[in-house]
């Protein structure tokens, strides 16, 4: 299928031969499983024929962000900032305590240590958008923490989308977490423009032994923009990962966060609060994968729509034939504003072991109208009182974010 | 004589296909209180969410005057900005909303639709925490959400909190003493004693003439099938009290 996002353009080291063999890896993949359509299982609920008919141009100008609005420092020490600027990475000096090391792909791509992780994580020709965000694979940052290091503040990857009309943004990160190694990642993706424009996401997650990584991702794309994003996260024993995730911008938005348990007591647990918008489409879409005993996972999102808005939440738990003692659970609350709106939620969970604790859970219903019947009497304005019920709706969730200095970053959301 | 502060003239109300007010009749001036005594099912918490314009409520005829103009009119929120409050008999518990938020949003709200300047947060706190203590209101209940894990005696005083920072000119107490112990039934009269002036006015919704001792009323109704058939003055509430409904008849 020819679409014009697959283009033929020359990038940054192509002339590399190993780099150009892991672009001509997913062009392969890609061209062989093609885009998705609405009779492909995993993207029955989520159209996306108007994404894949755009002719988005490719920035091949510029391998790093040279803006100067980039150069200020951000006043805020509280994090570690890393900057993309329209999908170009901000190249800096970071003063990293030892152990820690930041490294832009382009560097990670030439690095032995780091070739073996590049779509290792997930498999080219069961994601497209993977495959397509691999054809371009330039831009990102691979985040190396040793063996038993942990950093006292959490890494913030902003993403400034600010002057990206018609361009398609492809970003590739490596995360890896040796034995013992923690880290707190914050993604938070804003556009402070009109511009239309499609970020295509993918992060490679390896969590060895022991290790922990809390991966907080704020979605603020402008309402013209797409976004479509994977997480792909593989673990080893006693690992865990958490994931805290913010819909709340983008006309089309899909995160996939894809887990494989590979070890023994490895826990994974995503959550995932969405706002979908007048004539927007929010797909959350997760797939864990129970691969050995004793392992668990634990997912929740709730959910707001608004009127003429669609949401669609898939969650795939996978338990293999060996794979007991193992818990799984799911629940998806949703609270809808308008007659208009229309929620998918499709639960999948195949289960091929015995001795398995797996739960799931869906529920929608409309605003409470005698607590709206409170706050209107009080003299709230409706369209006041409306929103402090949905953020009352998605704070449940977000107060279960444990660093109050992260959580203020999710709060004051439109 | 100036105009009432609220005036029913006539009024029949329905909810779905029950007829529920039937023809009421009640002029209150400002500096009174009223006091509605009734047996359940009256129609007394349904009078206050037709004055509240509460949805599913419907005024089928007859008049209500707030101020000299058409209440009915208004929307819920423009009758709370008019100066008009519903102290309920059970407040709703609204998890994920703060307290202090909500209390912050609401007198804004109000000042801002009487084109007085909004209050920032600090003065706001401010004001908060002065009133607060005048009614024993812990600062960790205000750390919580609205009405959520509160006590019985602990929701009332908040009601009166809330009448306290809106300064309504006319306030109905919905049972402001039910699920209420004797402490707390004490703080919250002192409470509204305080708030009352020559300038408001209260129609106090009982079952009990114990409130009416603290809570001194100028006239009790006695509101029986969607009417007032009897009106008074206090010692009407000590009549009831000692005899009951039974001996007053429905009007025909």
């Amino acid at each position: 299928m020819d679409s014009p996002l697959i283009k033929n353009v020359n990038l940054f080291l192509d002339d590399k031969p190993s780099v150009f063999a892991l672009r001509n890896k997913a062009r392969i993949a890609l061209d062989s499983i093609g885009f998705p359509t609405l009779k492909t299982e995993a993207w029955k609920y989520t159209d996306i024929k108007e994404l894949i008919n755009k002719d988005f141009n490719i920035n091949t100008e510029e391998n790093t962000c040279s803006h100067e609005c980039c150069h200020h420092h951000n006043e805020d020490t509280s994090f570690i900032e890393i900057r993309f600027c329209n999908g170009k990475l901000h190249v800096e000096e970071y003063n990293m305590p030892e152990g820690i090391t930041l490294t832009p792909l382009p560097l990670a791509l030439f690095d032995d240590d780091y070739k073996k992780y590049f779509f290792n994580a997930f498999n080219l020709e069961k994601h497209p958008f993977a495959a397509l965000n691999g054809l371009y694979l330039e831009q990102g940052i691979c985040i190396h923490i040793e063996k038993n290091t942990s950093l006292n503040k959490p890494i913030l990857i902003k993403y400034n989308q600010k002057d990206c009309d018609n361009l398609q943004l492809s970003i590739h990160n490596l995360i890896i977490l040796e034995k013992g190694a923690k880290l707190e990642l914050i993604e938070d993706f804003t556009s402070a423009s009109e511009n239309t424009y499609f970020t295509n996401t993918v992060n490679e997650v390896y969590l060895k032994t022991e290790s922990e990584l809390t991966h907080y991702k704020i979605q603020k794309e402008n309402s013209k923009s797409y976004h479509i994003a994977l997480n792909a996260i593989k673990q080893q024993e006693k690992s865990s990962y958490k994931q805290y995730y913010l819909s709340d911008g983008a006309k089309l938005s899909r995160q996939e966060t894809l887990v494989n348990l590979d070890q023994q007591n490895a826990n994974a647990e995503i959550y995932s609060a969405y706002k979908a918008k007048k004539n927007c489409t929010t797909d959350i879409t997760t797939n864990i994968n129970h691969l050995v005993e004793n392992t668990n996972s634990n997912q929740y999102a709730k959910g707001v729509l608004e009127e003429d808005s669609t949401a669609v939440f898939q969650g795939k738990i996978h338990i293999a034939p060996n794979a007991v003692k193992t818990s799984g659970h799911q629940l998806h609350k949703a609270l809808y504003l308008s007659d208009s709106a229309k929620l998918n939620c499709k639960p999948e969970l195949e289960i091929y072991a015995d001795d398995v604790k797996c739960s799931h859970g869906a529920s929608c219903g409309e605003l409470d109208k005698e607590q709206l019947f409170y706050l209107l009497s009080r003299g709230i304005e409706k369209h006041t009182a409306i929103k402090l019920l949905t953020d009352a709706h998605l704070e449940e969730l977000l107060s279960l974010i444990p660093n109050p200095k992260i959580k203020e970053l999710f709060f004051g959301f439109e | 004589m100036s105009e009432p502060l609220l005036e029913i003239k006539d009024l029949f109300a329905r909810v779905g296909d029950k007829e529920i007010i039937k023809g009421l009749n009640l002029k209150i001036n400002r500096g009174e209180i009223h006091a509605i005594m009734g047996p359940n099912g009256a129609g007394k918490s349904s009078l206050s969410y037709i004055l509240s314009g509460k949805d599913n409520y419907e005024v089928t005829s007859g008049k209500v005057l707030f101020k000299g103009k058409n209440l009915l009119s208004l929307s819920t929120e423009e009758r709370a900005h008019a100066g008009l409050f519903l102290s309920m008999q059970s407040p709703i518990e609204i998890p994920g909303v703060a307290v202090s938020n909500f209390l912050k949003q609401a007198v804004n709200s109000v000042r801002k639709a009487n084109n007085e300047p909004e209050l920032d947060m600090l003065s706001f706190m401010k004001l908060l925490k002065t009133e607060a203590q005048k009614l024993q209101i812990s600062p960790e209940m205000l750390k919580r959400f609205v009405n959520v894990g509160f006590s019985g005696g602990e929701k009332k005083r908040f009601e009166t909190l809330q009448m306290a920072l809106l300064k309504p000119d006319f306030c109905i107490l919905d049972e402001i003493d039910s699920g209420v112990d004797i402490d707390a039934l004490k703080t919250i009269s002192e409470g509204i004693n305080t708030l009352k002036n020559e300038n408001n006015a209260f129609l106090i919704i009982t079952h009990h003439e114990q409130l009416l001792q603290q809570i001194v009323p100028d006239y009790v109704h006695i509101f029986a099938d969607g009417q007032i058939i009897k009106t008074g003055d206090k010692t009407l509430a000590h009549e009831v009290e000692e005899s009951g409904y039974g001996k007053f008849p429905s009007k025909e």
